[in-house]
């Protein structure tokens, strides 16, 4: 899921389920009568052991090389809220000679349904992986024409072949973060990085009323999995995911917990001790700091093994996109270094680029020394632990879990 | 000529018909056709029925044990929310009354003044006056620094408290109240409060007696104009707490109208909370026609 807002395995006894813990409704309603569904629900679930390749379908075709840009065009780029810097908007429009409208969405679940009713736009920009199948399979986007996008060559490699898109037919990436713990050194005597479990460090109600967890079910279920030793974030084990939820019900008691995505804000002022974040949020917290408060008071933790959330957004190009050509060279723009770093000093969120290392984000004034920890490398990448798509049913399992959890029942 | 009458008043009502008809008759009609509709297994997305005969009662049957079945788990939060909003509409009546009172019996030249500054909150958004005391709360915010200088401790007042929530909804919705009481007040003919101190009542005794029952109706009509929508405030909760353990019915529909798959299942709390909410409603209607009939 995201910072911006939020296989068919061994078959699940939802009897079981349900008895030894509190009701399923979700389950009942996404898996319980067939005659309630429609639609396709053989999407495949692409897995780093199970990349996908995308079927390129009939009239939906690539745009063809060689093309000039559309003449006098208003780009339409459909993006989250605070995502893109409009400075580097504005300087694409300068170069292109073209207008480029903005238009922003608050989550990845708002966005899909407006793109499903037909609003036409031409780019979407920071689209989630876990998404990727119903922009795919739904003809939403188009497949991508390499030829425009040389800046390719300047992100990391593994995004010339991504399991979630192989062969880059439809993606090129955007942002790159991790999930960690961001915590209030001057206020919080335990350090993570020397904790035995550190997934455990908002388990403590000494902190009663200081800790915050992400509003998301997919962070927030996986906070739990971690807590209790289990790394396969993409369980549809009911056994697992009624463990995790059942340590965050113990945590909501303990510490109070409050659940939002505040973390930016409250963990730089001071409300907020212990919070579980998103790494490109935490790079901006030097925005966020009181007078007189030093950034270095402000801690982000990420498994130096690199064994934990990792994720990555992408961008793509629009079926009903009007200026396809000037669209594949937005995209080739942001992919290119300068612009890169632009981006990233306005958002805080890093891109898979080669030429975006820690040494560069400090030289360049973008990252603080002391929040080095929220660069992503590549090595973390390749290790770490996508939040992906899960089938229906087993989504509906962790839906319900952290409804559960979030209204502190 | 009867019928050329009727006709006429009967256009006069069309533009109030036609308003709700496309206002709140439609809109209810297209949360019922997704509440009772389907779901997209590919976008895990509710999928609206218009069609009566093709309805489904899975999500209301899943609500409904949610809510009532052995293993519920809603019941706790509808608790949480009825005891939320029975505090703060009593707490928001005892603050509000007297102010209402004085506005409209004591006030006298500056009662123009008054009523612009009761009605200044209005001016700003609602969001932005919670945002405002967001910056108040805060650890390092004015509120406990004027405690500091009392000796106080700080408070941690956005820590996921209660009585954050509970004051947050007192003062969002208490201005609505005093206007309500005021209008009530004002219009209490005074000649009934000196009758009843000429017949040797006190003023504590004139005021039980005579101005409390003759202003029953607009504490009726001001409690409900503010209890409807604290019991589906959501906004007031996230921004002031964020806490599970203070989590309202408005968070529970909000959290699964935000939810892939889920968003019937909200549609049809929606409609529960609506069908609860008929409830006062209908008892205002029957207390009203009771009085104008007196």
């Amino acid at each position: 899921m995201h910072p911006r807002e939020g296989w068919q395995g061994h078959g699940m006894p939802r009897r079981s389920f349900l008895k030894g813990s509190v009701t399923a409704a979700a389950l009942a309603a996404l898996a319980g009568c067939a005659s309630d569904l429609t639609g396709s629900g053989s999407v495949p679930l692409p897995r780093p052991d199970n990349p996908v390749t995308w079927p390129v379908f009939t009239g939906n075709g690539p745009v063809k090389s060689g093309l000039a840009p559309e003449r006098d065009a208003t780009l339409q780029i459909y993006t989250w809220v605070a995502y893109i810097n409009q400075a580097c908007v504005n300087a694409f429009a300068k170069k292109y000679k073209c207008k480029v409208q903005v238009t922003t969405f608050n989550t990845m679940d708002e966005a899909m349904s407006k793109l499903r009713s037909g609003l036409s736009y031409d780019l979407l920009i920071g689209a989630t992986v876990d998404v990727l199948g119903q922009l795919i399979e739904g003809q939403l986007i188009q497949p991508l024409n390499h030829s425009y996008l040389p800046n390719i060559d300047q992100a990391w490699s593994d995004f010339t072949n991504p399991f979630y898109d192989q062969q880059w037919q439809y993606t090129v990436p955007y942002t790159i973060y991790t999930t960690g713990i961001s915590w209030r050194k001057d206020l919080v005597h335990e350090n993570p990085y020397t904790m035995a479990n550190p997934w455990a460090m908002p388990w403590q109600p000494k902190y009663k009323g200081r800790v915050a967890i992400l509003d998301d079910y997919r962070e927030g279920i996986s906070l739990g999995l971690m807590k209790n030793g289990l790394y396969d974030l993409n369980t549809t084990d009911y056994r697992q995911i009624g463990l995790a939820r059942q340590s965050l019900q113990e945590l909501v008691g303990l510490v109070n917990l409050r659940i939002d995505n505040n973390d930016y804000t409250e963990v730089p002022t001071g409300d907020t001790w212990i919070h579980t974040a998103w790494s490109g949020d935490m790079a901006a917290a030097a925005s966020y700091m009181p007078k007189g408060v030093p950034v270095d008071v402000v801690g982000y933790w990420f498994p130096a093994d690199g064994r934990g959330p990792v994720a990555n957004d992408t961008n793509v190009i629009l079926k009903s996109a009007t200026n396809p050509v000037l669209a594949h060279q937005f995209l080739n723009y942001m992919l290119d270094l300068p612009n890169v770093l632009e981006n990233i000093s306005f958002n805080g969120y890093m891109q898979p680029m080669t030429g975006v290392t820690p040494q560069v984000l400090i030289k360049e004034q973008i990252l603080p020394p002391s929040l080095i920890s929220t660069v992503v490398t590549p090595a973390y990448f390749r290790r770490g632990i996508g939040e992906l798509q899960l089938p229906v049913d087993a989504d509906a399992l962790w839906q319900q879990a952290w409804l559960v959890v979030s209204n502190g029942i | 000529m009867r019928n050329r009458k009727n006709a006429f008043w009967v256009a006069l009502a069309a533009p109030g018909i036609i308003w709700l008809a496309v206002l709140f008759v439609v809109p209810v009609y297209a949360v019922l056709s997704i509440a009772l509709g389907k779901l997209n297994q590919l976008y895990e997305a509710p999928v609206a029925v218009w069609n009566p005969l093709s309805w489904s009662s899975s999500n209301v049957i899943n609500v409904w044990r949610d809510l009532f079945g052995s293993a519920s788990f809603a019941g706790p939060v509808v608790v949480r929310t009825i005891v939320y909003v029975a505090v703060a509409s009593l707490l928001s009546l005892v603050i509000g009354y007297p102010v209402a009172y004085f506005v409209a019996r004591f006030a006298g030249r500056r009662k123009g003044l008054l009523l612009v500054l009761l009605i200044a909150p209005f001016w700003i958004s609602y969001m932005m006056r919670m945002l405002a005391w967001i910056d108040l709360l805060s650890t390092g915010g004015y509120v406990n620094k004027a405690l500091g200088w009392l000796g106080i401790s700080p408070v941690n007042w956005l820590g996921g408290s209660s009585v954050t929530v509970v004051l947050g909804l007192v003062y969002g919705y208490i201005p609505y109240l005093i206007l309500v009481l005021y209008a009530g007040l004002d219009r209490i003919d005074p000649a009934l409060i000196e009758a009843g101190r000429d017949l040797g009542l006190g003023r504590a005794r004139t005021f039980i007696h005579v101005t409390l029952p003759l202003s029953r109706q607009a504490i009726l009509t001001g409690l409900l104009i503010t209890v409807l929508p604290m019991l589906g405030d959501y906004f007031t909760n996230q921004m002031l707490s964020g806490a599970a353990s203070t989590s309202m019915i408005g968070n529970l529909i909000q959290g699964q109208l935000g939810t892939p798959g889920l968003e019937a299942q909200g549609a049809v709390l929606s409609l529960l909370l609506l069908l609860v909410l008929l409830v006062p409603m209908v008892y205002y209607v029957i207390a009203t026609n009771r009085e104008a009939t007196r």
